[in-house]
């Protein structure tokens, strides 16, 4: 923490960025935190309630953010491959953030369920990862942790609802459509739905009704699983911002599922992989073209 | 009105059967497929969740819904042909609303009776009787006695019942509620032999430790402060999501939009919107006078705080604190409050 804070303040006080945007300790809970000076740089914390993926707020569309000027970010390996995503798909270059990376030993999937980490309450995105150190950073800060082991309970999942039959499967999904209110959260917090114009906000012409019925909210939810096929960091974001509590993240696993498959495919902290959305390769699969 | 009776868990039981069998639908906190817990509809006491946490949405769903038809079109040749949807509502009895959440309904009848009676959320609200369930003071992120309200508040409610023994003491609050005990005489027995008074004291003084804020000083500053840094701040943690206006129980902006459902015929809904959006104020030209998240925290802090105040003399917003919990950005309302109040 005390590594954390130092490198905070010296990077505010000689005017290497402008505001460093890390955790703090809120009134309830772990949120995120906009330090602008010494004393917002010693309100910074680094724990497992930081499941926040800090690099949403670096979308060039954050206006509030953008305009504080150079910003240093917090970033856990997942969120660093969410930035990485940013910079493969310009919308921001890479030197004009700097990057705290945090070495991370698992988050909760609620940062404010009680207790220590403990394979209970750890994100299920935790388990096996393989980007508890990010590489591509200007700083590092915290020490060496264990990880969770693999495998990630969401295949296991997902593999019991593929094993449905169609019937049932309709009716897991349209369940937990039919809450949806179309809030927008999962879109909004998510570091690569950045859009200045979401297809859903279109109206002429209208490609997807507005109204949160269940047929609407499955087109959309598919369609946003698809936009982010090969994108998706798998931060976790949409599932812990919906305020119904939609499972959206099997959703977005089992596109990435497909896109491992099929295109060799894995989310990196490193902005010069390729992204199979926007990259042709003759060895692609090509058995389904007739 | 202040005549009490007492319900007994059995009673409460053999009264949502009756209801049931009267074919009353009935709405009650209750868990959803998922686990979650919803007002959603119970054909029997057991499926019910009488206490504990607040729903995950608030009770205006069952008057102004997440969606709605108004009306239905058909385009024959240069003719449009306009058809009415039904709106005459099905007769129905919540039971174990919050009372934040049965407050806010009769918040919002203001705004929906103002310059036009809206009859859809009129018509619902007539053919449905509140049975409020006095709550034991929530969590750390309740606020309900800083907005005029209280655990055991009866606004909006046409019974409350306060826990007592194994059952409720039963308030009747209005003349629905009178005619409805009535009307189940067999399961309200008269008197109330059980003092709920520590029951009270102790779920009010728990949710006003919470938040020590006057709304009278934070609706002054904010007509003070269009221009002022604390709004800048506020809106660098906003990721415009909508979650707190989705959760929220008086949040009520809607949008109109004609959905085609086939070659030259469609329906014209009702959708529920929010000010956390951009889309929300953006014109036609591009022009977007609420240009930034921090003016948008700010229109929904002032719209609550303030506007709906120098217009109603109400205040548009009943402490439930669902927003404050839902925030994925860490976005505390009472937190803010309490932040003007010391200014």
């Amino acid at each position: 923490m005390t590594e954390l804070r130092e490198l905070a303040r010296k990077l505010l006080a000689d005017g290497t960025v402008q505001i460093v945007i890390g955790y703090e300790e809120g009134p309830k809970c772990v949120r995120p935190s906009f330090a602008r000076d010494a004393a917002g740089a010693d309100r910074l914390i680094f724990d497992d309630r930081c499941a926040h993926d800090l690099a949403a707020y670096l979308s060039p569309r954050r206006l509030p953010v953008k305009r504080q000027g150079r910003v240093a970010v917090v970033l856990k390996g997942c969120d660093a491959c969410a930035l990485a995503g940013l910079v493969r798909e310009s919308q921001i270059k890479r030197e004009d953030v700097v990057v705290i990376g945090v070495r991370c030993g698992g988050v909760k999937a609620d940062p404010r369920s009680p207790g220590p980490l403990s394979e209970s309450n750890v994100a299920d995105r935790c388990r096996g990862c393989t980007v508890r150190t990010p590489t591509h950073v200007d700083h590092i800060v915290g020490p060496e942790t264990a990880g969770h082991p693999g495998p990630s309970s969401r295949d296991a999942r997902i593999a019991e609802i593929e094993a449905m039959s169609q019937e049932a499967r309709w009716k897991f999904w349209m369940g937990h459509f039919e809450r949806c209110t179309r809030c927008n959260a999962c879109r909004q917090v998510c570091p690569l739905c950045f859009c200045e114009r979401c297809l859903q906000d279109k109206t002429q012409p209208q490609w997807l009704e507005s109204s949160p019925h269940a047929r609407a909210n499955l087109a959309w939810h598919l369609t946003r699983a698809m936009h982010l096929a090969g994108r998706c960091v798998d931060c976790g974001e949409c599932e812990r911002a919906c305020p119904v509590d939609i499972p959206l993240s099997l959703l977005n696993r089992k596109v990435a599922q497909v896109v491992a498959e099929r295109f060799d495919h894995h989310p990196s902290d490193d902005p010069s992989v390729p992204a199979p959305v926007g990259t042709f390769s003759k060895e692609d699969a090509q058995e389904f073209i007739l | 009105m202040n005549d009490a009776t007492t319900l007994s868990r059995s009673s409460l039981a053999a009264l949502v059967a009756d209801l049931a069998a009267a074919g009353t639908r009935i709405v009650a906190p209750a868990r959803a497929a998922d686990g979650g817990v919803d007002y959603r509809g119970i054909a029997s006491l057991d499926e019910a969740v009488l206490a504990g946490a607040l729903p995950r949405r608030s009770l205006k769903e069952y008057f102004l819904p997440p969606t709605e038809p108004l009306l239905a079109w058909k385009q024959a040749g240069s003719d449009v042909e306009l058809r009415e949807v039904p709106t005459k509502p099905v007769p129905r009895v919540v039971l174990g609303a919050r009372p934040c959440d049965a407050a806010a309904v009769d918040v919002l009848d203001k705004v929906m009776g103002w310059d036009y009676s809206d009859e859809l959320w009129f018509g619902r609200r007539e053919a449905t009787t509140i049975v409020t369930i006095a709550c034991d003071g929530g969590d750390a992120s309740c606020f309900c006695t800083t907005v005029g309200l209280a655990p055991d508040a009866t606004r909006g409610s046409d019974v409350l019942l306060v826990p007592a023994g194994d059952g409720y003491r039963a308030e009747v609050v209005t003349d629905k509620g009178r005619a409805f005990v009535a009307a189940h005489a067999s399961c309200f027995v008269p008197g109330d032999a059980s003092d709920t008074t520590a029951f009270r004291t102790a779920a009010r003084a728990k949710v006003a430790s919470n938040l020590t804020a006057d709304p009278g000083k934070v609706r002054a500053w904010i007509d003070q402060n269009f221009a002022n840094p604390l709004w800048d701040e506020i809106g660098l943690r906003c990721h415009g999501c909508g979650a707190c206006a989705a959760v929220c129980p008086t949040c009520h902006c809607f949008d109109i939009v004609d959905e085609p459902d086939g070659l030259g015929s469609g329906v014209r809904r009702r959708n529920w919107d929010t000010c956390q959006a951009s889309v929300f104020t953006a014109h036609a030209s591009g022009h977007n006078p609420r240009h930034d998240q921090c003016a948008r925290c700010r229109q929904r802090v002032s719209h609550k705080f303030a506007i709906y105040p120098a217009r109603f003399a109400d205040i548009l917003c009943t402490g439930c604190g669902r927003c404050a919990r839902a925030c994925p950005g860490g976005q505390d309302l009472p937190e803010i409050l309490a932040r003007i109040s010391a200014l």
